[in-house]
């Protein structure tokens, strides 16, 4: 049960990152810290449910997030070489 | 206090202060280097929960693939690698009161759900041989889905990235084998992960 | 796969997976991957003939076997161990989304006025630019990875697990995140766009996964027929459930840019390539309005009580809000997120129903509003001026005087949005509030009544634009080619037809949601 504690704070840690962090690569970090939080609460309720589900869906988690790595980098790449920045307030060419 | 609990309470106190440093730091390369220390904490708390093929794969993808891809990026897009102040947005205090606020709710809610729920370790119970049949057996639509969605990702990284599609126009039309070398290149990479 | 299989024991036999019922999804990914082989063997010039077809016999072939599934009465279950549920709903969704990707990839292969850049990779105003433009190239690997999103978005409302389910997302999203910063023009926009797009989208699948995350814990497993069961004997971690159920909803109501997850949407459709905005504003939503559809009829009927305030909220939040700020938009494609984002108001209205009549209902509205959608973002691209696509509304000033046809057409369009009778708009309004005020939400259907009456008041005042006033020297002409005039002339028609007779596409709907889902 603690491990479903420590992931909960380790969530809410990744949240307020993404909230206040300006650079997209820091941004990007804290989202893989919240999908770090999700593969521990799920690795502990594998345990405590007693079955291996958990674990199967934490590791392709983690393909997913590879994944989502690459596309975001090259996102992050194209759009800095354009603009010689990768802060996220700075994307301010579309405006309410 | 077992040993498992004073391991746990190390590993956790690891793992929640450098994900703290990750979100405060000024400089950029130091977020991603304490995110190697909080996402190798979080591997060595999957062994104690005896997910011992999850702990391996979350050293291998995250620890050795994905932080080194961020590094790379933050390489490659010159960042600053000194003190930089421009990292935050203004809107700290607001997001810390949320932040505190949410934690405050997400952890109730765990405890009040939870409060008894306590199985004693199985030694064995996550080596790869058992979450590999245990793949095979209920998961295997999603992890060939999970093949696609490789090869989708890694051709659209080289349409993104990948600068001599046409150079030269004019003359040099009957080198396509060439041009064509390196997403030829590409594409048995994603094969060979499709197979996997 | 068998060779791994058997490396780790020699006991497992392999699961039944029922090919037949899988094969619509099965063609689209089969396609896309021919594509990424074609892309490596084929010589530049010839791919585009050789993509173009293949991605649309792909879709078409998919399509026919949608149908026929649809049609054989056979006894449809969950399939492949039980990860894809395969029954009615499932069908009219997938074959909704087939077609609409078939309309929407004729805009994306609109060569003659090309939306895409020639070479992603080449900085923006650099010489590389210039030359690969001059070239007259395309990037097409765009069909692959437009193939790859649609089979997401296939997976997607089909999943029967959550685990199933944050894959199909993932594969419809990806896709879709780099093909947004893929524009021709205005390239700098397009690409924050896919960074927003991006950075927001992995933030709300992060949402997802730890909702995910606290349901498994609550219910020992990732099967929506699980929780379900779960939630009928209940007792002890309600309150993890609901945290559960909260952080899971987050996930999918940005996916339908519901009200306070919707500051994406306008962003996003108006820096895409419009081809890609409309493939976006059509098949995306009609695959996460299907997910949420499953996700809330499944697993959590048994605790509609709990989670229908949450959307009586959201929904009248995403009703007005759309409606209001659509109002002050300038841009065309700003103002046709917004009308999207309202529209999605109103098919979570057909959700707060949880009947089967609001079931049916909310599948016709899909299928109404996603024709309608990419009917009117094919005219979008059509009017064109020096530098591309004339997005203020300002420019639009007399086209009704300078083009007739294609303005009355999308007069046409707007009015449909609008809901005035006698078009596929009026009738898929009429069924979904008809259901909510059945299941007891009246006040829900007066805020979408009035919402519709605002939403009319900036349709009305486009037409007036287009109509009434004098157009500019300097105006924007229309450029029509087969493709786009053949995607209009598809929408135009089913937005008439559906209008004008809409029952055999009602009963259609009834009929698929006569089963409910499977579990």
């Amino acid at each position: 049960m603690n491990y479903v504690i420590l992931s909960a704070i380790l969530f809410t840690i990744g949240a307020l990152g993404v909230l206040i962090r300006r650079n997209a690569i820091v941004v990007f970090m804290c989202v893989e810290l919240m999908l770090n939080a999700a593969n521990l609460a799920f690795v502990s309720f594998a345990r405590m449910s007693g079955n291996l589900d958990g674990q199967v869906i934490a590791f392709f988690v983690m393909v997913v997030a590879a994944a989502e790595v690459v596309v975001g980098l090259a996102i992050i790449m194209t759009i800095f070489r354009s603009r010689r920045s990768s802060s996220v307030d700075d994307a301010n060419l579309l405006k309410y | 206090m077992t040993a498992q609990e004073i391991v746990f309470l190390l590993l956790g106190v690891v793992t929640v202060g450098s994900a703290v440093l990750v979100v405060t730091t000024r400089r950029l390369v130091h977020a991603a280097l304490w995110l190697v220390v909080s996402f190798g904490a979080l591997a060595g708390s999957y062994l104690v929960l005896t997910a011992e093929f999850v702990a391996w794969a979350q050293v291998l993808i995250y620890v050795g693939a994905v932080v080194v891809l961020l590094l790379f990026g933050v390489m490659l897009t010159e960042a600053p690698i000194g003190r930089s102040d421009a990292l935050d947005s203004g809107n700290r205090w607001a997001a810390l009161a949320i932040a505190t606020a949410t934690a405050g709710v997400l952890v109730t809610v765990v405890v009040r759900g939870f409060k008894d729920a306590y199985l004693p370790p199985r030694p064995g119970g996550g080596t790869a041989g058992v979450i590999g049949s245990s793949v095979f057996r209920g998961w295997v639509l999603p992890l060939e889905v999970l093949s696609l969605l490789l090869l989708a990702t890694l051709v659209g990284a080289i349409v993104l990235s990948r600068t001599d599609v046409v150079r030269e126009p004019s003359d040099d039309h009957d080198d396509h084998d060439d041009h064509g070398d390196p997403a030829d290149h590409g594409d048995h990479d994603g094969q060979g992960r499709g197979d996997a | 796969m068998n060779s791994v299989s058997v490396l780790a024991a020699p006991e497992i036999h392999a699961p039944p997976v029922e090919f037949s019922q899988l094969a619509p999804m099965l063609i689209v990914f089969g396609a896309a991957i021919v594509g990424v082989l074609a892309e490596a063997f084929v010589a530049r010039p010839a791919r585009y003939a050789v993509q173009f077809p293949l991605a649309l016999v792909g879709l078409a072939a998919a399509f026919c076997w949608t149908l026929w599934l649809g049609f054989s009465e056979k006894p449809q279950h969950a399939a492949a161990d039980g990860a894809v549920a395969v029954d009615g709903p499932t069908l009219f969704i997938q074959g909704t989304i087939l077609v609409l990707a078939m309309l929407s990839l004729l805009l994306i292969a609109e060569r003659a006025q090309d939306a895409f850049t020639a070479q992603a990779a080449a900085l923006p105003g650099s010489e590389a630019e210039q030359e690969s433009m001059a070239d007259g190239g395309i990037q097409t690997e765009i069909f692959p990875l437009t193939l790859f999103a649609v089979g997401g978005m296939m997976l997607f409302p089909a999943a029967n697990d959550l685990l199933t389910m944050f894959v199909g997302l993932e594969v419809m999203s990806l896709p879709l995140y780099l093909l947004c910063g893929l524009a021709r023009r205005r390239r700098l926009l397009s690409q924050e766009a896919a960074v927003k797009y991006f950075l927001l989208g992995a933030f709300s699948s992060a949402f997802f996964l730890y909702g995910t995350a606290l349901l498994y814990g609550y219910a020992g497993s990732v099967r929506l027929s699980a929780i379900s069961a779960a939630l009928s004997r209940s007792g002890g971690s309600e309150t993890l459930l609901l945290a559960g159920v909260a952080l899971l909803s987050v996930g999918l109501l940005f996916k339908i840019g519901a009200v306070p997850f919707h500051p994406w949407k306008p962003d996003v459709y108006q820096g895409a390539p419009t081809p890609i905005t409309a493939l976006m504003a059509s098949c995306t939503v009609v695959a996460a309005v299907g997910a949420a559809l499953r996700v809330f009829y499944v697993a959590f009927e048994t605790l509609r009580w709990d989670w229908r305030p949450m959307m009586w909220g959201v929904a009248i939040l995403t009703m007005m809000v759309g409606a209001i700020v659509a109002i002050t938009q300038t841009d065309i494609k700003r103002m046709l997120a917004y009308s999207s984002i309202a529209h999605g108001g109103f098919l979570l209205t057909g959700i707060v129903a949880t009947s089967e009549s609001g079931l049916s209902a909310t599948l016709f509205y899909l299928a109404a509003y996603g024709f309608t959608t990419v009917g009117a973002f094919a005219i979008v691209t059509m009017v064109r001026d020096t530098t591309g696509e004339a997005g203020h509304l300002g420019r639009w000033a007399g086209l009704g005087r300078r083009s007739p046809v294609i303005a009355g057409i999308f007069a046409f369009f707007l009015l449909a949005f609008a809901g005035i009778p006698l078009t596929s708009g009026f009738t898929g309004k009429f069924a979904v509030f008809q259901a909510a005020a059945d299941g007891g939400a009246v006040p829900l259907v007066i805020v979408g009544v009035l919402s519709s009456a605002i939403a009319a008041f900036f349709y009305v005042r486009v037409i007036v634009v287009m109509f009434f006033s004098e157009p500019e020297p300097d105006a924007p002409s229309v450029v029509t080619t087969a493709t786009t005039a053949t995607a209009v002339a598809l929408g135009l028609t089913a937005t008439v037809v559906l209008g004008v007779l809409p029952q055999p596409m009602l009963d259609l709907a009834g009929q698929a949601a006569t089963q409910l889902f499977v579990r």
